[in-house]
């Protein structure tokens, strides 16, 4: 088992523990989410996204995730068992941004490009948001993000 | 806190097995009195990211033994940091944090304990019960010059599975090996164990 | 925005789907007003407007089916309940946000058990879910869980068992004893969301052996 996003291979993470930690957190945190007609991570930001797309824009996400949305949240979880839940995921995602190495050279500029133009998508809509509230939507979205993921994962 | 005076534990180690993960070090002694610890960690995510932030490990926070069993806190293959304190009412030691940090890629991985029998032209095997973690790749084949190895993966732990259905008079012979999926990689392979069929033969 | 009232008109509003076919269900404590209406309403996670269910508007029952209404497994919906008792106040609650491909319960397999004389033949039908393509083709788990597989396991003389799995639908237990009872049990199994639906069990014997009578 292993992730497989176009030529980036991530082994050592297993999705199905992804899954755990995020569903023992899942309703404490979108039940957070009071803006229901605000969804970020839309059919434009991962849909249709090719294989070769995918390493840049997983990785792209994965680090927004890291170092924005996951910002603080520690100190927020009061709650022990999403404390625990909340590290496994961030742990995890740690694992697979190291895997990824996404080619650098000239010829896949129009594909990291247009990555690069659905990351933005997303990161604009989460701008536009109040801070708080767009970490706690967007954390409220990782399921989301995990279906996508679940794609490009090799049993 | 209270002040310092209790020493802080020593000589942390952890000792790591089929993915079980045990944090030791030495007891602090205090005549007459008893000793609680407290163990926490942080993943690679917290060190980089929130290195103020420690997590109160599930079984240890507060323990009596100079022990703790980690295996569930360890959740992602990232290097982890693990630190103890000791606490005599209201007195507590200063950390000690163990180095260099756990990784749990390095755990030993043993060759699965296995049983094999058989009932009737049935060829059935009983493996160790090792946790969800882990997946059994079996190898089995006909004791015969130039028989072929046939591999099979048993994710079922603890129950006895048939494995293949014998030829009447033939030996066969198993031996097997885990894979941790977390870690991507395999135990050595179990010494082989080899059982006959009687010689009847299945009528037609 | 609809102030959202917590009294004790409304409560447990959540939806109960298995194999996709999703209903809203709610209570109220017994000693609210029995001439109480309900209204449903129902929105796409992301968009702004709430869509009235037609067929459950002022209804006195406690349950609205919305499979229609919430049938892309790939999409996530909210769902929100407004009671009104006659003269009195009322009171708007909401789901949490909801989707089927997460939330709907497996429902066993369908599996027709033939028994043989040193054999067991297991056939499963797929199941059918309410979801429709634009072409009107109905789907099934298969079609909707890529990877669903299902395992089958022989329980043998209350001591080992037998396994088989895979993605097809014809499965044969061989090398089994003439005039015997097995316990066969079988699931649908969706690896990547750690999905597994309850077992379907059929008890079955296998024929005597005539061979040499």
């Amino acid at each position: 088992q292993e992730f497989q996003f176009g030529p980036c291979r991530v082994e050592g993470v297993v999705l199905q523990e992804l899954w755990e930690a995020f569903w023992a957190m899942k309703d404490i945190v979108q039940a957070k989410d009071n803006i229901t007609n605000v969804r970020l991570l839309r059919k434009e930001v991962l849909q249709n996204v090719s294989n070769a797309e995918s390493c840049y824009l997983i990785r792209a996400l994965l680090k927004f995730y890291l170092n924005t949305v996951f910002k603080n949240y520690q100190d927020k979880a009061a709650d022990f068992r999403v404390r625990k839940s909340f590290s496994t995921l961030a742990n995890n995602f740690v694992v697979i941004v190291s895997k990824l190495q996404p080619s650098q050279e000239n010829e896949m500029f129009s594909v990291s490009d247009s990555a690069r133009r659905r990351f933005l998508l997303f990161q604009r809509a989460f701008k536009q948001l109040d801070i708080e509230a767009a970490q706690t939507k967007a954390f409220g979205e990782v399921d989301i993000l995990l279906t996508w993921m679940e794609k490009f994962y090799q049993l | 806190d209270g002040v310092a005076i209790l020493p802080a534990p020593q000589n942390l180690s952890v000792q790591s097995t089929n993915m079980k993960h045990l944090l030791t070090w030495s007891p602090v002694m205090v005549p007459g009195e008893i000793i609680y610890y407290f163990v926490e960690y942080q993943g690679e995510y917290e060190s980089l990211y929130m290195s103020h932030v420690w997590i109160p490990s599930s079984w240890c926070s507060p323990t009596k033994g100079p022990e703790c069993d980690i295996t569930d806190d360890i959740t992602a293959t990232v290097p982890y940091n693990l630190r103890v304190r000791a606490t005599q009412g209201s007195e507590t030691s200063a950390w000690s944090t163990l180095k260099p940090p756990f990784n749990r890629n390095s755990t030993i991985l043993t060759p699965p304990g296995m049983d094999v029998t058989k009932d009737g032209f049935h060829l059935v095997i009983k493996l160790e019960d090792l946790g969800s973690q882990f997946e059994f790749l079996v190898a089995y084949w006909r004791r015969e010059p130039g028989a072929k190895e046939h591999v099979k993966v048993v994710r079922s732990r603890g129950i006895p599975v048939h494995l293949e259905t014998m030829e009447p008079g033939a030996a066969y012979c198993v031996k097997v090996q885990t894979f941790v999926k977390a870690i991507g990689r395999h135990s050595p392979f179990s010494q082989a164990e080899c059982v006959k069929v009687q010689g009847e033969t299945l009528p037609l | 925005h609809v102030a959202e009232d917590t009294s004790d008109l409304l409560q447990h509003v959540k939806f109960q789907s298995s194999n996709f076919e999703n209903i809203l269900t709610w209570d109220s404590r017994p000693e609210s007003a029995p001439d109480t209406v309900y209204s449903v309403e129902y929105k796409k996670y992301g968009e702004r407007e709430w869509l009235a269910k037609e067929g459950c508007q002022r209804i006195t029952r406690k349950s609205c089916n919305l499979t229609l209404e919430t049938g892309n497994p790939m999409e996530h919906y909210y769902a929100r309940v407004t009671a009104i008792s006659a003269g009195g106040p009322s009171a708007t609650k909401m789901t949490d946000r909801f989707s089927s491909l997460y939330h709907t319960t497996i429902k066993p397999p369908n599996v027709t058990c033939i028994p043989k004389v040193r054999s067991i033949q297991m056939i499963v039908r797929p199941s059918t879910t309410p979801i429709h393509t634009g072409d009107g083709h109905r789907l099934t788990l298969e079609d909707v869980f890529p990877d669903l597989s299902y395992h089958l396991e022989l329980q043998v003389n209350h001591t080992y068992q037998m396994h088989l799995g895979g993605k097809q639908r014809e499965y044969e237990f061989i090398g089994l004893t003439p005039d015997t009872e097995f316990l066969g049990a079988i699931r649908i199994f969706v690896p990547a969301l750690v999905r597994e639906s309850d077992p379907y069990m059929c008890r079955v014997k296998t024929l005597p052996d005539r061979t040499w009578t």
